[in-house]
């Protein structure tokens, strides 16, 4: 099974360099067949010989690379690459094409049970936790006390921050919309940066804004361009340091870059959160307090599948799910230290 | 209404059918009938462009030209015996020279300069940049036709997009609006217009369809925005993401000096429809005059006039322009020898087909604007639309209105012109073979490692966007 899977991890491997090979002999700046990251590409293209039924989708592939290697100006190169093409088209037509019995759909699922925490960090990788929380729930005083305890970073708005210094971007232009509401005169100041509200409408501007904007983003959208900012950012400190992460859809991007982490959810019942929010917010009117928590939750469910594609707060997507209210904010913090320590 | 749509495909289908076997040619065949049964290689063409890139890709690829002359030959060989040597050799000529000369060196010139024109920079295609490109585009096309438009805006769209996975949408929404819809304002923008204004429609009639292509537009691009959204979602949930690493866009447009080429072949396309007309290059009789080829075949003076001017900018573009500049477009004569192969094979192989049609046309007893905008749309699909245009605008000028436009084929009422004109250059969109930029822009799709769609989800893609579209203009504009 093990050696089977690095003949195609090989295969994969040599599909995507041909497809680079050719695309530089082309000098093109048009764009390539897999112009995704290599790791990715390879990852894709494995489980498409692995799902045998998707196997048409990798032979279309490999007909656009040829495609393109067929219009290399250059014959000495062009028969190069070609016979390249041909051998990998060999092995890939020698793959079989259709299922047999006892053959597993998705091996990935299959491993589940040995893709446990004690194997998925090596010794060269950081210990990273990313925490998804619903408002009110406790989550950022449990991530913040997590990272105390742990001796590691904690980051919220400050990613936020970063991404505006990459972007050359005014704070009063763009909202966090990754983040949550905070106000000043918290616990930890380093908590409580963001005074402007995340979901809040966006402010009027005039068209010589909007276009500098346009030219600012690259023609993205401001809210697309900040999440992949902090996409690159979170990739980048992921290489450097341990930390703890709240929100930003850390967890899909960090599983999207194949760079291992824990995923921790953490809410509360509502009524909870009401009365955390009425003590913390001091919001005196309880339907105020009510429609803040379902203004903010449907803005974070639309925003994390906007980006993600997954469900917000759905189980199956993290490692640990914690109900706050039954443990507290320091049982809920033991209970993560116990699962971590398991891991480490 | 409905009822009035339900009758009339009836009607048009028993027609066709009762015609089934042999249906007089109005042309050089004389009195002779030309069976059905010689649309087959047309059929067959068809086919194998349908087909064989789906089951024999490789095969299909370094065969096509003799696939191409396969099937031409199984026409030439059956009209030659049937209707003599001479008329088969007349006949190929006539299409060869009149036709598909005009048309592949068009095709050649515009091709040639747009592939000079790149566009480095780093826009990130987006359903917003994508909707800003294909709306440049769109209004791009009236005013230097749907081939220079999709080829001076396909390289941009597949560059921006590059780091985008799913996009071949993107280049099925372009074929639909830049390649075809976008058009219809002026005779520049395509072909059929063109014939419609040496036929007397004046030059700037064809902006009265403003109104048409603006809600055409706007509805697909309504469409095309949340298809794209979806997809552009997906890819973003996927992992993927533009390099956007440098605060601020750059933006650089290299070998501009292009545009002065694509002006040359813009007005030698005008010319082509103003020379004819011109008491100087007619002779006694009122023809145009030329080079006697063979039998009634004549290669006209302001065809040659045209091809000159196009293959001077093509050459002189060729040697202004930076090398550097091709590279970075990924430019190779691929698509246009993919083009020009099949084409020849489907002027050649329609020919048939373009003749029945035009002995049927009067007696399909078509006269309303819906009627003529889905026939003419239809046959537009499959066959060259020029000819198809010139056989309904004919057909609706030989209806004796006595209300509308002067043309020199008589009168024609404002809405049938509408009608037909607007089905000849829409309805192009519903194949890849329905408008030549459609093939071009799906080969150098499929060299920049673009999925695109095969002909028959082309065509599922047609039906479930474009048709909707064009029954809501029928209800709207063609009652």
């Amino acid at each position: 099974m093990a050696n089977e899977e690095k003949d195609l991890r090989g295969l994969a491997g040599r599909i995507y360099d041909l497809d680079e090979e050719v695309y530089r002999e082309l000098g093109s700046s048009l764009g390539r067949v897999f112009n995704g990251k290599r790791e990715d590409c390879i990852e894709e293209t494995v489980r498409m010989m692995q799902e045998r039924n998707e196997a048409h989708i990798l032979r279309n592939e490999l007909a656009l690379i040829s495609n393109m290697a067929r219009t290399i100006p250059e014959q000495e190169s062009k028969r190069r690459i070609m016979a390249k093409y041909d051998e990998i088209l060999k092995a890939v037509t020698e793959l079989p094409a259709s299922f047999i019995k006892g053959d597993i759909l998705d091996t990935k699922i299959a491993q589940l049970n040995t893709l446990n925490l004690q194997s998925r960090f090596s010794d060269s990788d950081h210990l990273i936790i990313c925490i998804g929380r619903t408002y009110g729930c406790g989550g950022s005083e449990i991530g913040f006390t997590l990272a105390d305890t742990l001796k590691i970073n904690y980051y919220d708005v400050e990613i936020f921050d970063e991404v505006l210094k990459r972007l050359e971007a005014e704070k009063s232009t763009v909202h966090d919309k990754g983040g949550y509401p905070y106000k000043k005169g918290g616990r930890d100041n380093r908590q409580y940066l963001n005074e402007i509200p995340a979901f809040a409408p966006a402010p009027k501007s005039t068209l010589k804004e909007k276009l500098r904007e346009f030219n600012r983003y690259h023609g993205l959208p401001k809210k697309d361009a900040v999440f992949f900012n902090q996409s690159d950012l979170l990739c980048d400190m992921a290489k450097k340091e341990d930390f703890v992460v709240m929100g930003r859809c850390a967890d899909a991007i960090l599983t999207n870059n194949r760079i291992p982490h824990i995923s921790i959810f953490i809410t509360a019942p509502l009524e909870q959160r009401i009365h955390r929010v009425m003590e913390v917010r001091k919001v005196e009117n309880e339907k105020k307090a009510r429609h803040l928590l379902t203004r903010l939750d449907k803005a974070h469910i639309k925003y994390y599948k906007y980006y993600t594609g997954r469900n917000w707060g759905k189980a199956r997507n993290y490692d640990l799910c914690i109900n706050s209210a039954s443990y507290g904010i320091q049982g809920s913090v033991d209970l993560i230290m116990r699962m971590i320590s398991q891991e480490k | 209404m409905l009822k009035k749509c339900i009758a009339y495909s009836v009607s048009l289908l028993a027609i066709l059918a009762l015609n089934s076997l042999t249906v007089f040619a109005a042309q050089e065949t004389a009195a002779k009938p030309i069976p059905v049964w010689m649309c087959i290689p047309f059929a067959g063409l068809l086919f194998c462009i349908a087909v064989l890139p789906l089951v024999k890709a490789e095969w299909w690829e370094s065969h096509q030209a003799l696939a191409v002359a396969g099937w031409s030959l199984l026409f030439i060989l059956p009209f030659g015996f049937l209707f003599g040597a001479g008329a088969a050799l007349e006949t190929v000529l006539e299409c060869l020279v009149n036709d598909y000369l005009t048309f592949i060196v068009l095709l050649f010139g515009l091709f040639c300069v747009a592939g000079n024109i790149t566009m480095e920079g780093d826009l990130a295609g987006s359903p917003r940049v994508n909707i800003i490109l294909l709306t440049i585009g769109t209004l791009l096309s009236s005013w230097i036709g749907t081939t220079g438009a999709s080829m001076l805006m396909v390289r941009p769209v597949i560059k921006m997009n590059a780091w985008r996975r799913n996009r071949s949408h993107i280049l099925v929404f372009f074929i639909f609006l830049v390649s075809n819809i976008g058009g219809c304002l002026t005779p520049i923008g395509d072909p059929p217009l063109l014939m419609g204004f040496s036929r007397g429609v004046p030059f700037f009639w064809s902006l009265h369809l403003f109104p048409i292509m603006l809600f055409n537009m706007v509805v697909l691009l309504f469409v095309f925005y949340w298809i794209d959204r979806k997809r552009y979602c997906r890819d973003m949930a996927r992992g993927r993401k533009p390099d956007i690493s440098k605060p601020g866009t750059k933006i650089q447009l290299r070998g501009l000096h292009n545009l002065i080429f694509l002006a040359m072949i813009v007005a030698a396309v005008v010319l082509s429809g103003i020379l004819p007309d011109q008491p100087m290059f007619q002779d006694a009789e009122g023809n145009v005059r030329g080079i006697h080829i063979f039998g009634e075949v004549v290669l006209s003076f302001p065809a040659i006039i045209e091809i000159l001017i196009i293959l001077l900018a093509a050459f002189l573009s060729f040697r202004t322009t930076d090398p550097v500049i091709r590279k970075k477009n990924h430019f190779t004569w691929g698509a246009i020898q993919e083009v020009g192969t099949l084409f020849i094979g489907i002027f050649i192989t329609m020919q048939p087909a373009l003749a029945i049609l035009k002995g049927m046309g009067a007696d399909l007893g078509i006269t309303e604007p819906y009627q003529m905008f889905w026939t003419t749309g239809v046959l537009s699909s499959f066959l060259d639309n020029t000819p198809t245009y010139l056989v309904f605008l004919t057909t609706a000028g030989a209806i004796g209105f006595t209300d509308g436009l002067a043309t020199t084929l008589g009168m024609v009422p404002v809405k049938v012109l509408t009608a037909i004109s607007c089905g000849a250059v829409f309805m192009g969109a519903n194949t890849y073979i329905g408008n030549a930029p459609n093939f071009m822009v799906k080969a150098i799709a499929d060299e920049n490692g673009i999925h695109m769609p095969s002909f028959f989800r082309y065509i599922g893609w047609s039906l479930t966007v474009l048709v909707p579209v064009f029954l809501l203009d029928t209800f709207i504009f063609f009652r």
